[in-house]
Protein backbone atom coordinates (compact mmCIF):
# COMPACT_ATOMS: atom_id res chain seq x y z
CA UNK A 1 0.00 0.00 0.00
CA UNK A 2 1.09 3.56 -0.57
CA UNK A 3 1.19 6.57 1.35
CA UNK A 4 -1.92 7.78 0.39
CA UNK A 5 -3.53 4.92 1.60
CA UNK A 6 -2.14 4.91 5.06
CA UNK A 7 -3.31 8.61 5.35
CA UNK A 8 -6.70 7.77 4.14
CA UNK A 9 -6.96 5.51 6.64
CA UNK A 10 -5.65 7.57 9.56
CA UNK A 11 -8.44 9.69 8.89
CA UNK A 12 -10.89 6.82 9.42
CA UNK A 13 -9.09 6.66 12.60
CA UNK A 14 -8.95 9.65 13.78
CA UNK A 15 -12.27 10.52 12.63
CA UNK A 16 -14.74 7.83 13.59
CA UNK A 17 -17.74 9.92 12.99
CA UNK A 18 -16.99 9.56 9.47
CA UNK A 19 -19.12 6.51 9.73
CA UNK A 20 -21.07 7.04 12.93
CA UNK A 21 -23.27 9.71 12.05
CA UNK A 22 -24.51 8.55 8.99
CA UNK A 23 -24.80 4.85 10.84
CA UNK A 24 -26.87 6.85 13.77
CA UNK A 25 -28.86 8.92 11.03
CA UNK A 26 -29.96 6.09 9.58
CA UNK A 27 -30.47 4.37 12.54
CA UNK A 28 -32.78 7.12 13.41
CA UNK A 29 -34.47 7.14 10.38
CA UNK A 30 -35.67 3.63 10.65
CA UNK A 31 -36.41 3.89 13.84
CA UNK A 32 -38.67 6.51 12.72
CA UNK A 33 -40.06 4.27 9.65
CA UNK A 34 -40.80 1.44 12.41
CA UNK A 35 -42.48 3.52 15.01
CA UNK A 36 -43.36 6.84 13.17
CA UNK A 37 -46.90 7.47 11.66
CA UNK A 38 -47.73 6.32 8.38
CA UNK A 39 -50.34 7.52 6.07
CA UNK A 40 -49.84 7.32 2.45
CA UNK A 41 -52.76 7.38 0.08
CA UNK A 42 -53.40 4.36 -1.63
CA UNK A 43 -51.42 4.33 -5.17
CA UNK A 44 -53.92 3.60 -8.11
CA UNK A 45 -51.40 4.02 -11.42
CA UNK A 46 -48.01 2.80 -12.14
CA UNK A 47 -47.10 6.44 -12.81
CA UNK A 48 -47.82 7.33 -8.90
CA UNK A 49 -46.31 4.28 -7.98
CA UNK A 50 -42.80 5.14 -9.67
CA UNK A 51 -43.32 8.85 -8.54
CA UNK A 52 -44.03 7.68 -4.94
CA UNK A 53 -40.61 5.27 -5.19
CA UNK A 54 -38.60 7.83 -6.73
CA UNK A 55 -39.99 10.90 -3.89
CA UNK A 56 -39.30 8.15 -1.12
CA UNK A 57 -35.34 7.60 -2.72
CA UNK A 58 -35.14 10.93 -3.06
CA UNK A 59 -36.14 12.66 0.30
CA UNK A 60 -34.05 10.15 2.17
CA UNK A 61 -31.31 10.92 -0.43
CA UNK A 62 -31.61 14.30 0.30
CA UNK A 63 -31.67 14.14 4.19
CA UNK A 64 -28.18 12.38 4.28
CA UNK A 65 -26.85 14.89 1.39
CA UNK A 66 -27.61 17.54 3.84
CA UNK A 67 -26.22 15.74 6.78
CA UNK A 68 -22.93 15.04 4.49
CA UNK A 69 -22.65 18.99 3.83
CA UNK A 70 -22.57 19.86 7.57
CA UNK A 71 -19.90 17.04 8.33
CA UNK A 72 -17.69 17.48 5.18
CA UNK A 73 -17.64 21.52 5.94
CA UNK A 74 -16.37 20.74 9.27
CA UNK A 75 -14.09 18.44 8.53
CA UNK A 76 -12.59 20.73 6.23
CA UNK A 77 -12.40 23.40 8.46
CA UNK A 78 -10.67 21.36 11.20
CA UNK A 79 -8.63 18.58 9.46
CA UNK A 80 -5.59 20.57 9.43
CA UNK A 81 -6.01 22.77 12.49
CA UNK A 82 -6.36 19.65 15.13
CA UNK A 83 -2.90 18.13 14.95
CA UNK A 84 -1.73 21.77 14.62
CA UNK A 85 -3.62 22.19 17.80
CA UNK A 86 -2.57 19.09 19.64
CA UNK A 87 0.78 19.77 18.55
CA UNK A 88 0.48 15.55 16.75
CA UNK A 89 1.80 17.39 13.56
CA UNK A 90 5.37 16.76 15.00
CA UNK A 91 5.04 13.63 15.00
CA UNK A 92 2.88 13.07 11.31
CA UNK A 93 5.73 15.60 10.24
CA UNK A 94 8.52 13.47 11.24
CA UNK A 95 7.50 10.57 8.49
CA UNK A 96 8.61 10.42 5.13
CA UNK A 97 5.13 11.81 3.41
CA UNK A 98 4.79 15.38 1.84
CA UNK A 99 2.46 17.96 2.93
CA UNK A 100 0.90 18.05 -0.14
CA UNK A 101 0.15 14.32 -0.28
CA UNK A 102 -1.33 15.09 3.52
CA UNK A 103 -3.25 17.70 2.27
CA UNK A 104 -4.88 16.67 -0.76
CA UNK A 105 -5.92 13.27 0.85
CA UNK A 106 -7.68 15.11 3.50
CA UNK A 107 -9.51 16.97 0.80
CA UNK A 108 -10.11 13.66 -1.18
CA UNK A 109 -11.61 12.27 2.38
CA UNK A 110 -14.05 15.85 2.71
CA UNK A 111 -14.71 15.94 -1.37
CA UNK A 112 -15.21 12.07 -2.00
CA UNK A 113 -14.79 9.65 0.50
CA UNK A 114 -17.22 11.27 2.92
CA UNK A 115 -19.74 11.47 0.33
CA UNK A 116 -19.59 7.98 -0.83
CA UNK A 117 -19.88 7.17 2.81
CA UNK A 118 -22.89 9.05 2.95
CA UNK A 119 -24.67 7.72 -0.40
CA UNK A 120 -23.72 3.74 0.94
CA UNK A 121 -25.63 4.68 3.94
CA UNK A 122 -28.44 6.23 2.53
CA UNK A 123 -28.74 3.68 -0.13
CA UNK A 124 -28.63 0.92 2.98
CA UNK A 125 -31.40 2.97 4.83
CA UNK A 126 -33.14 3.67 2.14
CA UNK A 127 -33.66 -0.68 1.37
CA UNK A 128 -34.70 -1.37 4.89
CA UNK A 129 -36.66 1.41 4.97
CA UNK A 130 -38.99 0.11 2.05
CA UNK A 131 -38.43 -3.38 3.50
CA UNK A 132 -40.41 -1.76 6.70
CA UNK A 133 -42.78 0.53 5.46
CA UNK A 134 -43.61 -1.76 2.25
CA UNK A 135 -44.70 -4.01 4.99
CA UNK A 136 -46.30 -1.90 7.61
CA UNK A 137 -48.17 0.31 4.25
CA UNK A 138 -49.00 -2.88 2.27
CA UNK A 139 -52.37 -2.14 1.71
CA UNK A 140 -51.97 1.20 0.16
CA UNK A 141 -48.62 1.11 -1.57
CA UNK A 142 -47.88 -2.63 -2.21
CA UNK A 143 -44.30 -3.17 -3.50
CA UNK A 144 -44.19 0.29 -5.42
CA UNK A 145 -41.08 1.46 -3.69
CA UNK A 146 -39.53 -1.68 -5.37
CA UNK A 147 -38.88 -0.69 -8.35
CA UNK A 148 -35.37 -1.53 -9.82
CA UNK A 149 -35.64 1.27 -12.74
CA UNK A 150 -36.20 4.49 -10.14
CA UNK A 151 -33.47 2.51 -7.65
CA UNK A 152 -31.00 2.70 -10.34
CA UNK A 153 -32.10 6.26 -11.54
CA UNK A 154 -31.32 7.22 -7.73
CA UNK A 155 -27.86 5.66 -7.85
CA UNK A 156 -26.77 7.78 -10.97
CA UNK A 157 -27.96 11.23 -9.43
CA UNK A 158 -25.90 10.28 -6.26
CA UNK A 159 -22.37 9.72 -8.15
CA UNK A 160 -23.51 12.64 -10.50
CA UNK A 161 -24.53 14.78 -7.50
CA UNK A 162 -20.84 13.84 -5.84
CA UNK A 163 -18.95 14.68 -8.84
CA UNK A 164 -20.68 18.02 -9.18
CA UNK A 165 -20.78 19.34 -5.99
CA UNK A 166 -17.20 18.43 -5.55
CA UNK A 167 -16.23 20.31 -8.12
CA UNK A 168 -18.64 23.25 -7.55
CA UNK A 169 -17.88 23.63 -3.89
CA UNK A 170 -13.93 23.41 -4.72
CA UNK A 171 -13.16 27.04 -3.66
CA UNK A 172 -14.92 26.32 -0.43
CA UNK A 173 -13.48 23.28 0.16
CA UNK A 174 -10.65 25.13 -0.68
CA UNK A 175 -10.77 28.03 1.44
CA UNK A 176 -12.13 26.05 4.73
CA UNK A 177 -8.38 24.19 4.33
CA UNK A 178 -6.71 27.57 4.14
CA UNK A 179 -8.03 28.59 7.20
CA UNK A 180 -7.59 25.38 8.96
CA UNK A 181 -3.94 25.50 7.82
CA UNK A 182 -3.35 29.22 8.90
CA UNK A 183 -5.81 29.95 11.93
CA UNK A 184 -4.01 29.56 15.48
CA UNK A 185 -7.47 29.54 16.85
CA UNK A 186 -11.29 29.84 16.25
CA UNK A 187 -11.07 28.87 12.93
CA UNK A 188 -14.84 29.22 12.35
CA UNK A 189 -14.80 32.51 12.53
CA UNK A 190 -11.79 32.73 10.21
CA UNK A 191 -13.75 31.15 7.73
CA UNK A 192 -16.95 33.25 8.06
CA UNK A 193 -15.47 37.04 9.25
CA UNK A 194 -13.03 37.66 5.85
CA UNK A 195 -15.56 37.37 3.20
CA UNK A 196 -18.20 39.51 5.42
CA UNK A 197 -16.04 41.70 6.11
CA UNK A 198 -15.56 42.15 2.41
CA UNK A 199 -18.63 42.04 1.88
CA UNK A 200 -19.26 44.96 4.52
CA UNK A 201 -15.83 47.14 2.87
CA UNK A 202 -17.57 46.34 -0.35
CA UNK A 203 -21.15 47.76 0.46
CA UNK A 204 -19.76 51.11 2.46
CA UNK A 205 -17.00 51.88 0.17
CA UNK A 206 -19.05 50.82 -3.24
CA UNK A 207 -22.60 50.23 -2.52
CA UNK A 208 -21.97 47.07 -4.55
CA UNK A 209 -22.72 43.82 -3.24
CA UNK A 210 -20.71 42.13 -5.98
CA UNK A 211 -18.89 39.87 -3.22
CA UNK A 212 -21.97 39.09 -1.39
CA UNK A 213 -23.79 38.18 -4.74
CA UNK A 214 -20.72 35.64 -5.88
CA UNK A 215 -20.75 33.78 -2.38
CA UNK A 216 -23.91 33.51 -2.23
CA UNK A 217 -24.34 32.24 -6.03
CA UNK A 218 -21.83 29.70 -4.87
CA UNK A 219 -23.48 28.30 -1.87
CA UNK A 220 -26.83 27.66 -3.61
CA UNK A 221 -26.17 28.38 -7.10
CA UNK A 222 -25.39 24.34 -7.36
CA UNK A 223 -28.93 22.90 -8.26
CA UNK A 224 -29.60 25.89 -11.11
CA UNK A 225 -26.02 24.65 -13.14
CA UNK A 226 -26.23 21.09 -12.89
CA UNK A 227 -30.01 20.07 -13.19
CA UNK A 228 -32.52 21.19 -16.37
CA UNK A 229 -34.21 23.24 -13.51
CA UNK A 230 -36.28 24.97 -15.58
CA UNK A 231 -38.05 21.85 -17.64
CA UNK A 232 -38.95 20.00 -14.44
CA UNK A 233 -40.49 20.75 -11.26
CA UNK A 234 -40.19 19.20 -7.85
CA UNK A 235 -43.43 18.62 -6.39
CA UNK A 236 -44.28 19.09 -3.63
CA UNK A 237 -44.04 15.68 -2.54
CA UNK A 238 -40.72 15.88 -3.29
CA UNK A 239 -40.56 13.75 -6.47
CA UNK A 240 -39.32 15.10 -9.79
CA UNK A 241 -42.42 15.74 -12.86
CA UNK A 242 -41.74 16.44 -16.19
CA UNK A 243 -43.70 19.92 -17.29
CA UNK A 244 -42.73 19.10 -21.23
CA UNK A 245 -44.75 15.86 -20.73
CA UNK A 246 -46.52 13.51 -19.39
CA UNK A 247 -43.79 10.71 -19.61
CA UNK A 248 -42.75 9.39 -16.20
CA UNK A 249 -39.65 11.67 -14.75
CA UNK A 250 -35.95 10.22 -15.42
CA UNK A 251 -32.77 10.72 -13.77
CA UNK A 252 -31.40 11.37 -17.79
CA UNK A 253 -33.80 13.90 -18.47
CA UNK A 254 -33.01 16.09 -14.53
CA UNK A 255 -28.92 16.10 -14.62
CA UNK A 256 -27.52 18.33 -16.97
CA UNK A 257 -23.56 17.39 -17.61
CA UNK A 258 -22.90 19.04 -20.65
CA UNK A 259 -24.45 22.32 -19.00
CA UNK A 260 -22.52 21.87 -15.66
CA UNK A 261 -18.96 20.61 -17.49
CA UNK A 262 -19.26 23.38 -19.82
CA UNK A 263 -19.92 26.37 -17.48
CA UNK A 264 -17.09 28.94 -17.15
CA UNK A 265 -18.29 29.58 -14.13
CA UNK A 266 -17.73 25.90 -12.73
CA UNK A 267 -14.49 26.14 -14.32
CA UNK A 268 -13.50 29.58 -12.86
CA UNK A 269 -14.46 28.09 -9.43
CA UNK A 270 -12.52 25.21 -9.87
CA UNK A 271 -9.63 26.90 -11.18
CA UNK A 272 -9.65 29.75 -7.55
CA UNK A 273 -10.05 26.06 -5.65
CA UNK A 274 -7.01 24.54 -6.23
CA UNK A 275 -5.09 27.83 -6.33
CA UNK A 276 -6.49 28.35 -2.66
CA UNK A 277 -5.50 24.37 -1.96
CA UNK A 278 -2.15 25.13 -2.96
CA UNK A 279 -1.96 27.90 -0.64
CA UNK A 280 -2.84 25.74 1.75
CA UNK A 281 -0.33 23.45 1.54
CA UNK A 282 2.18 25.95 1.48
CA UNK A 283 1.00 26.88 4.92
CA UNK A 284 1.20 23.27 6.12
CA UNK A 285 4.98 23.38 4.74
CA UNK A 286 5.56 26.23 6.55
CA UNK A 287 3.41 26.03 10.06
CA UNK A 288 3.54 23.31 12.68
CA UNK A 289 1.93 23.43 16.01
CA UNK A 290 0.27 26.57 17.10
CA UNK B 1 34.70 13.31 6.49
CA UNK B 2 31.73 14.78 5.25
CA UNK B 3 29.65 16.97 7.85
CA UNK B 4 25.92 15.68 8.22
CA UNK B 5 24.63 19.02 9.24
CA UNK B 6 26.58 21.75 7.64
CA UNK B 7 25.22 25.47 8.55
CA UNK B 8 26.60 28.85 7.53
CA UNK B 9 24.75 32.08 8.23
CA UNK B 10 21.97 30.35 9.16
CA UNK B 11 18.85 33.03 10.31
CA UNK B 12 15.18 32.80 10.77
CA UNK B 13 13.37 35.63 11.50
CA UNK B 14 9.78 36.12 12.81
CA UNK B 15 9.05 39.21 11.81
CA UNK B 16 11.32 41.45 14.03
CA UNK B 17 12.39 38.96 16.54
CA UNK B 18 15.56 37.59 14.88
CA UNK B 19 15.34 33.75 16.51
CA UNK B 20 18.60 33.00 14.44
CA UNK B 21 21.48 35.66 13.96
CA UNK B 22 23.78 33.69 11.02
CA UNK B 23 24.23 30.97 12.79
CA UNK B 24 27.28 28.56 11.95
CA UNK B 25 27.26 24.64 12.98
CA UNK B 26 28.60 21.37 12.16
CA UNK B 27 27.76 18.04 12.98
CA UNK B 28 29.91 14.93 11.80
CA UNK B 29 28.62 11.59 11.02
CA UNK B 30 28.91 8.61 14.69
CA UNK B 31 28.61 12.21 16.91
CA UNK B 32 25.93 12.58 19.96
CA UNK B 33 25.75 16.38 19.90
CA UNK B 34 23.96 18.34 22.36
CA UNK B 35 22.50 21.82 21.32
CA UNK B 36 22.21 22.89 24.72
CA UNK B 37 20.97 26.90 25.79
CA UNK B 38 18.68 29.01 27.64
CA UNK B 39 15.01 28.97 27.43
CA UNK B 40 14.50 31.09 23.66
CA UNK B 41 18.31 30.96 22.90
CA UNK B 42 17.31 29.93 19.40
CA UNK B 43 17.74 26.25 20.23
CA UNK B 44 13.97 25.10 18.82
CA UNK B 45 14.45 27.25 15.67
CA UNK B 46 17.76 25.77 14.97
CA UNK B 47 15.80 22.33 15.26
CA UNK B 48 12.49 23.56 13.14
CA UNK B 49 15.45 24.60 10.12
CA UNK B 50 17.22 21.53 10.22
CA UNK B 51 13.99 19.35 10.04
CA UNK B 52 12.66 21.11 7.24
CA UNK B 53 9.29 22.30 9.54
CA UNK B 54 10.48 26.08 8.67
CA UNK B 55 11.61 27.70 6.12
CA UNK B 56 14.97 30.37 6.97
CA UNK B 57 17.75 32.33 5.32
CA UNK B 58 21.37 31.32 4.59
CA UNK B 59 22.90 27.82 3.62
CA UNK B 60 22.23 24.55 5.37
CA UNK B 61 22.08 21.23 4.53
CA UNK B 62 21.61 18.12 6.46
CA UNK B 63 22.43 14.92 5.18
CA UNK B 64 23.68 16.43 1.58
CA UNK B 65 19.74 18.08 1.20
CA UNK B 66 18.02 21.34 1.63
CA UNK B 67 15.42 20.48 4.32
CA UNK B 68 12.63 22.66 3.83
CA UNK B 69 12.58 21.86 -0.09
CA UNK B 70 13.20 17.71 0.56
CA UNK B 71 11.63 17.40 3.47
CA UNK B 72 9.93 14.68 2.64
CA UNK B 73 13.76 12.66 1.38
CA UNK B 74 15.23 13.84 4.81
CA UNK B 75 12.50 12.32 6.88
CA UNK B 76 13.83 8.43 5.20
CA UNK B 77 16.83 8.98 6.33
CA UNK B 78 16.66 11.06 9.51
CA UNK B 79 14.23 10.49 12.48
CA UNK B 80 12.95 12.96 15.40
CA UNK B 81 10.97 12.87 18.58
CA UNK B 82 10.11 16.88 19.20
CA UNK B 83 8.79 16.47 22.54
CA UNK B 84 7.58 13.14 24.23
CA UNK B 85 3.35 14.52 24.00
CA UNK B 86 2.68 14.45 20.58
CA UNK B 87 1.59 11.25 19.86
CA UNK B 88 -2.25 11.69 18.88
CA UNK B 89 -4.31 11.02 22.01
CA UNK B 90 -6.84 8.89 19.54
CA UNK B 91 -4.03 6.85 17.96
CA UNK B 92 -3.81 3.34 19.25
CA UNK B 93 -0.27 1.85 20.20
CA UNK B 94 -1.09 -0.85 17.06
CA UNK B 95 -2.31 1.69 14.87
CA UNK B 96 1.09 3.64 15.17
CA UNK B 97 3.48 0.76 14.14
CA UNK B 98 1.14 -0.40 10.92
CA UNK B 99 1.17 3.31 10.09
CA UNK B 100 4.80 3.95 10.21
CA UNK B 101 5.35 0.43 9.17
CA UNK B 102 3.48 1.24 5.76
CA UNK B 103 4.92 4.33 5.17
CA UNK B 104 8.50 4.05 6.45
CA UNK B 105 10.66 2.67 4.04
CA UNK B 106 13.51 1.82 6.42
CA UNK B 107 11.49 0.89 9.95
CA UNK B 108 11.64 -2.45 11.17
CA UNK B 109 8.27 -3.74 12.47
CA UNK B 110 10.14 -6.86 14.46
CA UNK B 111 12.57 -4.18 16.41
CA UNK B 112 9.84 -2.33 17.32
CA UNK B 113 7.62 -5.37 19.07
CA UNK B 114 11.10 -6.33 20.54
CA UNK B 115 11.52 -3.09 22.15
CA UNK B 116 7.83 -2.97 22.96
CA UNK B 117 7.70 -6.37 24.81
CA UNK B 118 9.73 -5.09 27.59
CA UNK B 119 7.32 -2.60 28.35
CA UNK B 120 4.06 -3.11 29.92
CA UNK B 121 2.11 -1.39 26.56
CA UNK B 122 -0.38 -3.17 24.71
CA UNK B 123 -1.10 -3.04 21.21
CA UNK B 124 -4.92 -1.94 21.59
CA UNK B 125 -4.25 0.75 24.38
CA UNK B 126 -4.84 4.36 22.96
CA UNK B 127 -2.07 7.23 23.43
CA UNK B 128 -4.37 9.36 25.80
CA UNK B 129 -4.64 5.96 28.23
CA UNK B 130 -1.03 5.92 28.21
CA UNK B 131 0.94 7.48 30.76
CA UNK B 132 3.76 10.17 29.68
CA UNK B 133 6.41 7.84 30.34
CA UNK B 134 4.52 4.71 28.45
CA UNK B 135 4.23 7.32 25.53
CA UNK B 136 7.99 7.91 25.63
CA UNK B 137 8.10 4.22 25.55
CA UNK B 138 6.41 4.38 22.58
CA UNK B 139 7.90 6.62 20.43
CA UNK B 140 11.08 5.52 21.27
CA UNK B 141 9.94 1.97 20.08
CA UNK B 142 8.62 3.50 16.73
CA UNK B 143 12.06 5.36 16.17
CA UNK B 144 14.48 3.27 17.05
CA UNK B 145 13.12 0.51 14.71
CA UNK B 146 14.03 3.03 11.74
CA UNK B 147 17.18 2.78 10.38
CA UNK B 148 17.90 6.00 10.08
CA UNK B 149 21.81 7.96 10.13
CA UNK B 150 19.90 11.17 12.38
CA UNK B 151 17.90 11.31 14.79
CA UNK B 152 16.77 14.52 16.36
CA UNK B 153 15.57 14.86 20.18
CA UNK B 154 14.03 18.37 20.97
CA UNK B 155 13.57 18.82 24.78
CA UNK B 156 12.71 14.71 24.71
CA UNK B 157 12.46 14.25 28.35
CA UNK B 158 9.94 17.39 29.06
CA UNK B 159 7.72 16.67 31.43
CA UNK B 160 8.85 12.83 32.56
CA UNK B 161 9.95 12.09 35.89
CA UNK B 162 13.36 11.05 36.39
CA UNK B 163 12.70 6.96 36.15
CA UNK B 164 11.54 7.53 32.50
CA UNK B 165 13.94 10.29 31.90
CA UNK B 166 16.78 8.14 32.64
CA UNK B 167 14.97 4.89 31.02
CA UNK B 168 15.25 7.40 27.98
CA UNK B 169 18.40 8.16 27.55
CA UNK B 170 19.50 4.32 29.03
CA UNK B 171 17.68 2.80 25.42
CA UNK B 172 18.67 5.83 23.48
CA UNK B 173 22.22 4.90 24.38
CA UNK B 174 22.54 1.10 25.01
CA UNK B 175 19.87 0.15 22.14
CA UNK B 176 20.21 2.61 19.82
CA UNK B 177 23.59 4.15 19.12
CA UNK B 178 26.16 3.03 17.22
CA UNK B 179 28.73 4.20 14.94
CA UNK B 180 26.60 4.47 11.92
CA UNK B 181 24.46 7.04 13.83
CA UNK B 182 24.50 10.53 14.89
CA UNK B 183 22.61 12.07 17.52
CA UNK B 184 21.69 15.90 17.72
CA UNK B 185 19.71 16.17 21.25
CA UNK B 186 18.52 19.92 22.60
CA UNK B 187 17.92 20.33 26.35
CA UNK B 188 17.92 23.03 28.63
CA UNK B 189 18.54 20.59 31.46
CA UNK B 190 22.64 19.98 30.80
CA UNK B 191 23.49 17.83 33.72
CA UNK B 192 20.78 15.52 32.41
CA UNK B 193 22.74 14.98 29.13
CA UNK B 194 26.73 15.20 29.81
CA UNK B 195 27.78 12.04 30.27
CA UNK B 196 26.71 11.15 27.17
CA UNK B 197 27.53 13.50 24.85
CA UNK B 198 30.55 13.55 22.69
CA UNK B 199 30.30 17.53 21.35
CA UNK B 200 28.41 20.32 22.86
CA UNK B 201 27.15 23.60 20.81
CA UNK B 202 26.29 26.59 23.50
CA UNK B 203 23.57 28.66 21.64
CA UNK B 204 22.55 31.72 23.02
CA UNK B 205 20.20 34.55 21.78
CA UNK B 206 20.13 33.08 17.92
CA UNK B 207 24.01 32.84 18.13
CA UNK B 208 26.42 29.86 18.41
CA UNK B 209 28.32 30.42 21.46
CA UNK B 210 30.51 27.49 21.11
CA UNK B 211 30.93 24.22 19.56
CA UNK B 212 33.57 22.07 20.46
CA UNK B 213 33.93 18.15 21.56
CA UNK B 214 34.53 17.09 24.91
CA UNK B 215 38.21 15.59 24.43
CA UNK B 216 38.57 19.30 23.50
CA UNK B 217 37.06 20.48 26.69
CA UNK B 218 39.51 18.69 28.82
CA UNK B 219 42.37 20.43 26.90
CA UNK B 220 41.16 23.72 25.99
CA UNK B 221 39.45 24.51 29.38
CA UNK B 222 40.19 24.70 32.86
CA UNK B 223 38.86 25.72 35.94
CA UNK B 224 40.89 26.90 39.25
CA UNK B 225 39.69 27.61 42.55
CA UNK B 226 41.58 30.19 44.68
CA UNK B 227 41.93 31.81 48.18
CA UNK B 228 41.42 35.46 48.41
CA UNK B 229 45.36 36.45 48.41
CA UNK B 230 45.99 34.80 45.27
CA UNK B 231 43.26 36.44 43.65
CA UNK B 232 45.23 39.14 41.32
CA UNK B 233 48.05 36.34 40.43
CA UNK B 234 44.98 34.13 39.08
CA UNK B 235 43.03 37.15 37.55
CA UNK B 236 46.26 38.11 35.63
CA UNK B 237 45.70 35.15 33.78
CA UNK B 238 42.69 36.59 32.29
CA UNK B 239 39.64 34.41 33.12
CA UNK B 240 36.65 34.39 31.21
CA UNK B 241 34.33 33.63 34.25
CA UNK B 242 34.69 34.12 38.22
CA UNK B 243 32.36 32.41 40.07
CA UNK B 244 32.55 33.27 44.41
CA UNK B 245 31.57 29.99 46.68
CA UNK B 246 32.28 29.40 49.91
CA UNK B 247 34.63 32.21 50.36
CA UNK B 248 37.23 30.63 47.70
CA UNK B 249 36.72 32.33 43.69
CA UNK B 250 36.64 29.76 40.91
CA UNK B 251 38.15 31.29 38.06
CA UNK B 252 37.45 29.58 34.13
CA UNK B 253 40.36 30.25 31.68
CA UNK B 254 40.78 29.00 28.01
CA UNK B 255 43.82 27.91 26.31
CA UNK B 256 45.57 29.45 29.81
CA UNK B 257 48.87 28.01 31.04
CA UNK B 258 48.37 24.99 32.64
CA UNK B 259 51.99 25.45 34.76
CA UNK B 260 50.95 29.16 36.01
CA UNK B 261 47.68 28.20 36.90
CA UNK B 262 48.62 25.21 38.94
CA UNK B 263 50.99 27.31 41.24
CA UNK B 264 47.68 29.31 42.10
CA UNK B 265 45.42 26.21 43.16
CA UNK B 266 44.17 22.67 42.16
CA UNK B 267 43.19 22.43 38.34
CA UNK B 268 39.80 20.56 36.99
CA UNK B 269 38.37 20.26 33.60
CA UNK B 270 34.79 22.24 34.36
CA UNK B 271 31.57 20.20 33.67
CA UNK B 272 29.97 21.13 30.72
CA UNK B 273 27.29 22.47 33.13
CA UNK B 274 29.64 24.90 34.42
CA UNK B 275 31.22 25.80 31.19
CA UNK B 276 27.62 26.53 30.03
CA UNK B 277 27.13 29.19 33.12
CA UNK B 278 30.44 30.24 32.60
CA UNK B 279 30.56 31.09 28.91
CA UNK B 280 27.08 31.94 28.88
CA UNK B 281 27.23 34.67 31.75
CA UNK B 282 30.76 35.56 30.53
CA UNK B 283 29.19 36.03 27.10
CA UNK B 284 26.40 38.59 28.95
CA UNK B 285 29.25 40.04 30.92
Amino acid sequence: MNNSTWLIRREFWENRAIWMIPAVFGGLLLLAALFGQVSIPRLTSPKESEEAAAAFLVVVGAMFYLVMGVYSTWYLLDCLYTDRKDRSILFWKSLPISDATTVLCKLLIGMIIVPLVYFAAADATALIAAFILSIRARASIGSSLWNADVWGQVQVLWMYAIVTTAIWYLPIAGWLMLVSAYAKRAVMLWAVLPPLLLYILERVFFGTTTVGHIIARRLTGLPSVSFNGSKYVWTHEGGVVDNASSAAPSVWHLINPSGFFSSAEVWIGAAIGIALIVVAIQLRMRRSEI
Amino acid sequence: MAALIEARDLTKKYGAHIALDRANLNVEAGRIVGLIGPNGAGKTSALRAILGLTNYEGHLTVLGREPFRDRTELMNECCFIADVAVLPSWLRVDQAIDFVAGVHPRFRRDRAMAFLAKTQVTGKRRMRELSKGMKTQVHLALTMAIDAKLLVLDEPTLGLDILARRAFYDALVNDYMDETRTILITTHQVEEVENLLTDIIFIDKGRIVMDTSLEDVATRFSAVAVTADRLDAARAEKPFYERHILGKVVLYFENADLGKLGSLGEIHTPSVSDLFVAKLSGAAA
